[in-house]
Order: C-alpha cells, then sequence, then structure tokens
C-alpha cells in the first residue's frame, strides 16, 4: 500500500515539520509532553472543549485531510491505552458518586475506538471502522488491518494511523511496572543512558494510505509482520524470514529504523539485530525526540516516509551514518523485549521495486 | 444565599462541567436561552445531560421528566428559579 499524506504530533514540532529546519528541541524531565498546536484555528471551540488529548491529536493530524482526501474509505487506528485519564476521571465518578448519575463525557471520550469514531463523524466515512488496541503492536496491526483490506479490494483509500496521550493516570500505572527512567535525564542522553527504564511519550501519526500508486504516493508500505516472546536469535531469524518473504536478503535494506530506547534491559535486541544482520547499514533513532509509548512506530512510519521521499534527517536521528539516500528501509520495534514488530518501507521510485 | 451568589456560583459550575473554558462567568447571560439558535453559547443534547448532573450532584435536584427538564433549564435564571423554590439554594 502507499502513503499518500501524512501528519504527526509528537514532542517535537513535527506538525508544521519546523523540526526539520529548526533542530530538534532537547528535553529534560521525566514526562515527554507532546508540542501540541494551537487548537483554536483547527478545531472548532464547541467540539474541542469535549475532547480528551488523545481525540484532539488525532483530530488536529487527521481533520485536514478529510478535505483534501474524499474517497476515504475507512478509518483504522492503534493505540493501546486510548484515553487513561478520562477513563480514570470516570471511574473515580462511579466511587464518589456512589455508582449514581454520571457524565457522559468522559466516558464517551475514554475508549481508545473514540478517536476513529470521531474521526467517521467529522469525515462521514461510514465504511470499515476498526481500533487495534493490542499494546506495543497497535499500529503494526492497524498496517496489517489495513493491507489485508486492500487485498480484499473492498476501498481503495484509507485513514490510517496510531497514538496514544501520556497522562498522570498511566504514568502512575506504568511506573509501577517499573517501565520508566527514575532520574530526569534530558532526551539527548537517553539512548546512551545504560540504566533501566525509559522515557514516557506522548502522540499521534495520521496517514492516508491507498491500495495502487498515484503520482502523489510518498512511499510504499510492503509488509508487516509481528513475533511475541522471543528471544534475540528468534527475533533476528524472524527479520531475515520476514525480508526473504518478501523477496529482500539483509544486505538489500538500506537503512533500519530502530526503537532503541534507552532502556538497557531490552535495546540489547537492537544491538544483537544491528551486528548479526545490518553491520554496514545506517541506523536511524527516533525515541530520543518523542520518548516511548505503545503506538510510538506509527512516527518510525512517518520518520522513514520523510526519509524515503528525501527529507533530510536531523542528526539527532541518526545513530550510525547513512551509506546514501535510503531506498528500502526496515522498520523494527519492541515492546518491553516481549512484542516484535517489524514494518518493510520503500521510496516509491526505488529501482529495487518489484513492479 | 443571595441570588448574585447563586448565580455566580451557578455560573462557575456550569463552565466547568461543560468545560466551557473559554468563558468566564460574566460572559454567560443569565437571562439568555441556553439552548437553541438564540443561545449566545449554543449547548447541545449532551451538555443538557451534563446539565442534570450538575444539579443533581451539586444541589441534589434530579430531574427524570424531560418536559420538566426543557424548562428548568432554559436559562441560568430558570435553574435559579427552580433550584431556591426546591429549597437547595
Amino acid at each position: 500500500m502507499f502513503i499518500k499524506d501524512l501528519s504527526c504530533i509528537s514532542a517535537q514540532e513535527t506538525y508544521h515539520n519546523s523540526v526539520f529546519t529548526d533542530g530538534v528541541k532537547d528535553i529534560e524531565d521525566l514526562k515527554i509532553w507532546a508540542q501540541e498546536p494551537d487548537y483554536k484555528d483547527i478545531i472548532p471551540a464547541g467540539m474541542l472543549r469535549r475532547m480528551s488529548k488523545l481525540v484532539r491529536m488525532s483530530v488536529a493530524t487527521a481533520g485536514p485531510f478529510m478535505e483534501e482526501h474524499k474517497n476515504l474509505g475507512g478509518v483504522i487506528f492503534g493505540s493501546s491505552n486510548g484515553s487513561v485519564d478520562r477513563s480514570m476521571r470516570f471511574l473515580r465518578q462511579i466511587i464518589q458518586y456512589e455508582e449514581g448519575t454520571l457524565t457522559p463525557t468522559d466516558f464517551v471520550q475514554s475508549t481508545p475506538n473514540c478517536v476513529a469514531g470521531v474521526l467517521a463523524l467529522m469525515g462521514n466515512i461510514t465504511g470499515y471502522n476498526t481500533t487495534h488496541v493490542n499494546q506495543g503492536l497497535s499500529f503494526e496491526s492497524s498496517i496489517l488491518d489495513a493491507l489485508l483490506l486492500f487485498e480484499e479490494g473492498k476501498v481503495s483509500q484509507l485513514l490510517l494511523g496510531g497514538g496514544d496521550e501520556l497522562s498522570e493516570a498511566n504514568y502512575n500505572i506504568e511506573s509501577q511496572r517499573d517501565l520508566y527512567k527514575e532520574e530526569s535525564i534530558a532526551t539527548s542522553t537517553l539512548l546512551r543512558s545504560e540504566t533501566k527504564g525509559t522515557l514516557p511519550g506522548e502522540g499521534v501519526a495520521m496517514f492516508v494510505v491507498e491500495a495502487e500508486k498515484t503520482k502523489e504516493s510518498l512511499a510504499e508500505i510492503i509488509d508487516v509482520d509481528m513475533i511475541h516472546h522471543a528471544s534475540k536469535q528468534e527475533v533476528a531469524e524472524k527479520a531475515v524470514q520476514f525480508l526473504n518473504k518478501n523477496g529482500l536478503k539483509p544486505s538489500d535494506i538500506d537503512a533500519v529504523i530502530m526503537g532503541r530506547n534507552g532502556d538497557v534491559r531490552t535495546d540489547n535486541f537492537y544491538d544483537h539485530l544491528q551486528n548479526e544482520l545490518f553491520p554496514e547499514q545506517g541506523i536511524i533513532v527516533y525515541k530520543s525526540l518523542t520518548g516511548d509509548y505503545y503506538s510510538v512506530s506509527a512516527v518510525a512510519t512517518w520518520l522513514a516516509t520523510k526519509v524515503l521521499s528525501g527529507t533530510q534527517l536531523p542528526s539527532e536521528c541518526i545513530w550510525k551514518p547513512l551509506n546514501n539516500q535510503p531506498k528500502t528501509i526496515l522498520l523494527y520495534n519492541n515492546c518491553e523485549g516481549k512484542q516484535h514488530g517489524f514494518v518493510l518501507m520503500r521510496g516509491v521510485y526505488s529501482s529495487t521495486s518489484s513492479e | 444565599m443571595a441570588h448574585e451568589e447563586l448565580e455566580l456560583k451557578l455560573k462557575t459550575q456550569i463552565i466547568k462541567y461543560l468545560n466551557l473554558m473559554e468563558l468566564e462567568p460574566a460572559d454567560i447571560k443569565t437571562d439568555a436561552p441556553l439552548f437553541g439558535p438564540d443561545s449566545p453559547i449554543d449547548l447541545d443534547s449532551i451538555d443538557a445531560i451534563e446539565l442534570s448532573v450538575l444539579l443533581e450532584r451539586e444541589y441534589d435536584l434530579k430531574i427524570t421528566d424531560p418536559k420538566q427538564g426543557k424548562k428548568v433549564m432554559a436559562s441560568v435564571e430558570k435553574m435559579i428559579e427552580y433550584i431556591v423554590a426546591n429549597d437547595k439554594a
């Protein structure tokens, strides 16, 4: 499938793309909050006042697509947590008011599928509407869903996205699982911190994807695959198998976008993959810009599309220098060393195209 | 409670419950309609539920008849009248 349009809100200024011109912002905090745009010019005030952060970030990124792309046949969104903050508020109200009358807004804004529902209503997209919530593979599953839907030939254009929000509620919950750094560190030092935990982030990336290549196509998502609870060697074997399935071998890959997050307990999966399969390739990283969250591979896909369509990356994204302008990119991300996702992408005018 | 005091309190609660963050209490006209085309703040059906929750939680007043709700929530002035009439001010 082919990416026709894209938009992203993250901790960097990705919404207006000035991260590529004005540089990367170094953030020193325990939580990496999204840099949200001024919504007043994007979302009507009457709608904005009810929206959770995840919904307003999603509407701001996907809203302009509704005007520009009139053939959207469905919405597929990946979000592990939805709007946890609203869920917690709703649950607290149940206790506080002893299961009495509850306000509807917190409830309807709390579920992950609220995003896809709001977008469908806004764009009058009455077709396929699904939300994938399987933790660190939420966005990879969304990609798979879109690829299968295109394969069935039922739609020609879809809205595809992934995002999660950061709140005190989910920070407190996930902290109990020892996922985050205990010390405040600068994002610029995150990936070489060599301590346990990462920095939690938030954001949304949205794409208009199509079954067929057009002159407006920016990049192609060739395939996606996943593996759970695997050893480092099994992950490497899975990567080779995935590439072989698509007629490629590791040496055909120009660059790998890796989801290193500075957690010494799980970054060794990336080290192993790099050393075993991609010792010569350029390595791109991004979680030092955005923090980590369950659907963050949507940002990696956004970044890959930028690279494949010729955008020069900031030096902060380069873990190992690129040998040339990448034409074929492998994305690899693992969530807590348990869920491993692969996405294979290439530039639309790549010489390795099988067309 | 004095009328002015109740008016300010209720408007502050309406802003909080409906998340009308761009408004100050003074921006909500006491006698202006809360709903419909003539309403300056143009509330909708979900707001009506939020207002009924407000009345129940803050004033222990439960609205069960939709027709009654339409009259009670016509304006801030009507809401004040309802609260005072039920001795909940």
